[in-house]
């Protein structure tokens, strides 16, 4: 009844079986595959099963199994009621679930066989559960830190994406704040000599107002101002450097005064504010300040100082401001 | 030659069919109990002597039993009362000229042995000791090591028990074999007599007794042979159980059945000697029984722990050991390690290391000894010697250094030790029913293990021992007692002896720790599938004759059905070749010329036959009267191993022939002359059979089958779809060694209960194949009928 073809692979799978079954008594169609399809299910069948697994795959497919076998009590299987050695420990009066052994030894009997420990490398007695501490509390407290993660993270970005808002609006409004400072100072200087082109006054009046002392500046925007110093002379500080690394000691400039001039290496061209180096404890302490707090002493500054609303964006003609909504961003929505 | 022993052999297999062994045993304690409970013919040899007072002599002589020639005229014994003795007339007869019980002038080394012997701990305590002895059955002796107790307890027990009256023996069991024997060496000495005459020793395929012999040093595993055809262990008047504490397979199988003896039989006295102090437990377990201690003669030895847990516990071991060497007083260094490899290993590095530390700085010189089981004798014998001298006068003091296993934890006593370094390891033999696999596994000590390794620092002076982990792992992680063997033993043998020895109700069988139920399970269907147990749990002839053998029971069935297979003479040898450890020797210096010379006699079929193929080329060399050491180091064997192979072949052989079982071949060149022996194998191997998977990869058969790997040493090649596999080693990954390819059909016809198709349920893919085999060979059959 069989046929020579069943030497071929009779450790094959259930699959496989099925098929040599539909080929022998083929009458009918083996379904729809393709000489094609079949060949190339073959070949990926035959690549998932070539394949030589690595080392620790078969490791862990081996202690796997292992760890299956060693927790499958003999006794519970449907096996034990088939097994000869079962029945011949029952007619001795064997119950599962009690000890063997004397009435005497019961409370010490074992029930359960000795589990083989597989020692795997040297590490020393209590270094296992030493690791595994370690790892436990490393894993409690990673799953802590993921838990407030989850749950803060959005709030973070948005709180750090609003930060940011603020700052630029804080920066806006220090910058708004330097030209007012200006206009006024310029309409100032109008009022005082009268014709004067306001070009050349502005250049000027910028000079004045970036050698004047920065603890003359309000506090609220004395930042920017030390900022802005603070950048051209770290700037220069580099320039110098870069220049003098390049020479020897002994280099004379002999450049002629005009050529200096003209390179725009005048001694005019920079010089740093007086109290630049000073420490400035009270902008130290504005800076410490919420950026909200900032913005808000910003605003309100522009307000009385100028009559200006950073939110409408305009100046107004007296001091009660009329048809500004109010001093809050929310206000002017 | 055959021919003669065919003969012989036919009839005792049909006294041996004619009638089983299994009745006899029932029959045999009843007729012996009546004897020994009869108190008048107990007490006449007693009462005879009391009153003959050398009458004795000339009556006994023509009685043939030799006894009165041991006792000599003037002898002081002669005074002596059984069980009424006193630890001064014991003096007296020791301090005469004579020797008590052979008449022979003392020698000088005599006096020279009992002035030490005086002097150990126990002598003090011999007459409570004897006080004890007398009063009661049973007792519970504990002496710590040193205490002298298995030397000098049954001296004790000879001089109150006089054997050659009684002409009963005082019998003294240990653990090894190894102790057996020296112990019985060094009793002969301190008596005065000749080892195997009044003091001899029987271990396994070894027995140096005589009819004089009266104190007999003997293994566990040797009594409870004895016990098989003697249930009442009727040739004793005392039986001393040494070294309980190590909780052997067959002391506690000696425990329970002795319990039971002593109650059958009151003359019967028992000794339970133990070096721990859990004694109470023994106590308890034999009715409250009376318990002596004698002190050890120990010093206090201090204990260190380590800060961390060891990363890596060989390095820090040997840097422990330098650390000791660089830094601490005059003393030798022992320390504990798992195996011989690791021992080996260590012990080169640690002699590099100190050589350097010598050229570096002024330390002492010192010499590192291994110590294992399987260590030569001549070897084992060296850690005995002294410690080097200094390398120049007034130079620091030499020491040595011994790494050794476990046995160097109860069973072996060196002087000298000061310092011990306990990484906190042992391999220890764990067999689980669920996987059916018993393997050598390196597990961490019980605690008290761990005091046992640090009193060995405390023999000669006051000691240190150095724990290679935290103080908090020793409390929370070790357990207190070292599991008993019959707990971490497949007991198909033991359940074989117990049914031997006539225990019907192996489930209340009283042993002091019971193994796990499913243990007991596997072992009676183990049983079963061997036909050596029927189905209602009775011993069948097969299983009566193969108790007979000091095998396993697979390797002893295997060896009672070669004769079926015309390899009887071939079998004996495989078997014992597989019952001695590896005869292939691998220096890890040298792995090619070993595995070069392994393959001259490799068998394509598997390791069986190459093993056999060795003992053949090991016998002809033997034969034609080569130098068969020089020959075995050229091929890379163990000559050791080999030549007690030879030996356990000739043990083997001798109960074949008792039990009538012809010795038999195949002719050597007939085409079946292989086929033969793998067939036989398979009669004895069939439950450890494995199915190719692929390439290399192989699948253990039937329930809670596992992935295996063939062993790197296997010389079989692959071609092999099946194969049968002596051991399964369980490491880190799973490998079958010592492998042989079979044919599935053989399964199926020599194997038919356990390769029942109908009622497999183990791989569905095995049971295909087994269908397909099954299928094919009725074909076959059906053709040669049809033809």
């Amino acid at each position: 009844m069989a046929s020579p073809n069943n030497t071929t692979t009779p450790a094959g799978e259930e699959e496989d079986d099925d098929d040599y079954m539909n080929m022998t008594f083929g009458e009918e169609e083996p379904k729809t595959e393709t000489s094609l399809q079949r060949r190339q299910r073959l070949k990926r069948e035959g690549e998932i099963k070539g394949r030589v697994k690595s080392k620790a795959e078969l490791a862990a497919a081996e202690r796997e199994e292992r760890e299956k076998a060693l927790n499958q009590s003999l006794l519970d299987s449907a096996r034990a009621k088939k097994s000869k050695g079962f029945a011949m420990m029952a007619k001795m009066g064997f119950k599962p679930g009690v000890a063997l052994g004397s009435a005497d030894s019961a409370e010490h009997a074992r029930l359960e066989p000795i589990r083989p420990q597989m020692k795997e490398d040297r590490g020393g007695i209590g270094l296992d559960s030493d690791r595994k501490r370690a790892l436990n509390e490393a894993a409690a407290q990673s799953e802590k830190r993921q838990k407030v993660d989850e749950t803060e993270f959005r709030d973070r970005v948005r709180r750090e994406r609003e930060q940011a808002r603020l700052e630029r609006q804080v920066y806006a409004a220090m910058k708004v704040c330097e030209r007012m400072d200006e206009e006024e100072q310029a309409g100032g200087a109008k009022t005082d000599d009268g014709t004067k082109e306001s070009t050349a006054t502005t250049e000027k009046k910028k000079r004045t107002i970036s050698t004047r002392p920065l603890k003359s500046i309000p506090v609220v925007w004395r930042g920017l101002i030390r900022n802005r110093e603070e950048a051209e002379r770290d700037r220069r500080m580099r320039h110098d450097l870069e220049q003098s690394s390049t020479r020897l000691p002994t280099y004379v400039d002999d450049l002629e005064d005009d050529d200096k001039t003209a390179l725009g290496k005048t001694a005019t061209a920079y010089v740093p504010v007086e109290d630049l180096e000073e420490e400035d404890t009270e902008l130290e302490e504005f800076n410490a300040l919420e950026v909200e707090e900032r913005l808000r002493r910003l605003v309100e500054y522009l307000r009385k100082q100028y009559k200006y609303c950073f939110w409408c964006k305009c100046g107004y003609p007296d001091e009660t401001m009329e048809g500004c909504p109010g001093l809050t961003e929310e206000d002017h929505d | 030659m055959s021919d003669k022993s065919n003969g012989k052999v036919s009839q005792n297999d049909k006294k041996r069919l004619s009638s089983p062994d299994v009745e006899t045993p029932m029959k045999r304690v009843k007729t012996e109990d009546g004897d020994d409970s009869k108190p008048a013919e107990y007490n006449k040899y007693l009462a005879h002597w009391e009153t003959g007072d050398g009458g004795w002599d000339s009556k006994y002589k023509g009685n043939g039993s030799g006894f009165s020639d041991r006792l000599p005229k003037g002898s002081p014994l002669a005074h002596f009362e059984r069980r009424k003795t006193t630890a001064k007339q014991a003096f007296e007869a020791e301090n005469g000229d004579n020797n008590p019980f052979t008449g022979e002038p003392h020698s000088q080394q005599y006096f020279n042995i009992l002035k030490s012997r005086r002097n150990l701990p126990v002598h003090k305590q011999r007459q409570e000791f004897l006080d004890l002895y007398q009063k009661s059955q049973i007792l519970v002796f504990v002496g710590e090591t040193g205490s002298g107790k298995t030397t000098q307890i049954p001296q004790y027990v000879v001089y109150d028990e006089l054997p050659h009256l009684s002409r009963k023996l005082v019998a003294c069991t240990q653990p090894r074999r190894v102790a057996a024997m020296s112990v019985a060496q060094r009793v002969a000495d301190e008596l005065d007599v000749t080892l195997g005459e009044e003091v001899g020793y029987s271990i396994r395929f070894e027995d140096k007794t005589s009819s004089k012999t009266m104190l007999k040093y003997m293994t566990d595993g040797m009594l409870l042979r004895e016990a098989m055809h003697d249930h009442d262990m009727s040739r004793y008047s005392c039986i001393i159980l040494d070294e309980a504490h190590e909780r052997t397979l067959a002391t506690d199988i000696l425990m329970a059945l002795l319990k039971q003896i002593t109650r059958r039989r009151p003359d019967l006295k028992l000794i339970v000697m133990s070096a721990t102090l859990d004694a109470q437990k023994f106590q308890r377990y034999f009715y409250d029984a009376p318990l002596l201690a004698v002190p050890g003669r120990t010093f206090p030895v201090e204990i260190f722990y380590t800060p961390e847990p060891e990363k890596d516990y060989v390095e820090g071991a040997i840097r422990t050991v330098l650390q000791i060497h660089a830094g601490e007083d005059e003393g030798d260094i022992l320390l504990f390690l798992t195996g011989e490899e690791e021992i080996e290993d260590t012990c080169r590095k640690i002699s590099l290391e100190v050589d350097e530390l010598v050229r570096e700085t002024d330390c002492g010189p010192m010499t590192v000894y291994p110590l294992y089981g399987t260590l030569p004798p001549h070897q084992q014998q060296k850690i005995f010697d002294l410690a080097p001298p200094p390398l120049k006068k007034g130079g620091r003091p030499g020491r040595k250094c011994i790494v050794s296993t476990n046995i160097a934890e109860t069973s072996l006593t060196i002087d000298g030790i000061v310092y011990v370094v306990d990484p906190g390891f042992s391999k220890q033999k764990i067999y689980n029913p669920r996987l059916r696999v018993e393997s050598l596994l390196v597990s961490p000590i019980s605690k008290a293990s761990a005091q046992q390794r640090a009193g060995r620092a405390g023999r000669t002076k006051p000691g240190k021992c150095f724990r290679l982990y935290t103080e908090k792992a020793f409390k929370e992680e070790l357990i207190e007692q070292t599991y008993p063997e019959i707990l971490r033993s497949n007991l198909a043998n033991t359940v074989l002896e117990l049914k031997k020895l006539g225990v019907v109700d192996l489930v209340h069988f009283d042993l002091m720790d019971p193994p796990a139920p499913e243990t007991m399970m596997r072992a009676l269907e183990e049983l079963n599938y061997l036909r050596c147990l029927d189905d209602e749990g009775e011993l069948t002839a097969l299983g009566g004759l193969a108790s007979e053998f000091p095998l396993d029971p697979s390797l002893a069935v295997m060896l009672i059905s070669s004769p079926e297979f015309y390899c009887s003479n071939e079998m004996l040898s495989i078997t014992a070749l597989l019952s001695v450890p590896q005869i292939f020797v691998r220096p890890a210096q040298k792995r090619r010329e070993a595995d070069e010379m392994k393959n001259l006699f490799k068998h394509n079929d598997g390791d069986h036959l190459t093993m056999l193929n060795v003992y053949h080329a090991f016998k002809g060399v033997l034969n034609r009267g080569e130098d068969a050491r020089t020959w075995c180091h050229k091929h890379y064997l163990s000559f050791r191993h080999l030549s007690s192979a030879d030996n356990v072949r000739a043990q083997l052989k001798r109960i074949m022939e008792t039990q009538g079982l012809r010795l038999v071949s195949t002719d050597f060149n007939d085409k079946n002359y292989y086929i033969n022996i793998r067939r036989a194998l398979v009669t004895g191997f069939f439950m450890q059979v494995a199915k190719k998977e692929k390439d290399r990869v192989y699948r253990t058969l039937k329930d809670n089958s596992q992935q295996v790997m063939l062993h790197p040493s296997t010389v079989l090649q692959t071609e092999y779809d099946w194969v049968l596999y002596n051991e399964f080693v369980m490491t880190s990954k799973h490998y079958i060694r010592t492998v042989t390819g079979i044919k599935p059909e053989w399964l199926l016809e020599l194997a038919p209960a356990y390769y029942d198709i109908d009622s497999w349920d183990g791989q569905k893919d095995v049971k295909l194949a087994l269908k397909a085999v099954a299928d094919k060979m009725r074909r076959r059959a059906a053709m040669k009928g049809g033809h």
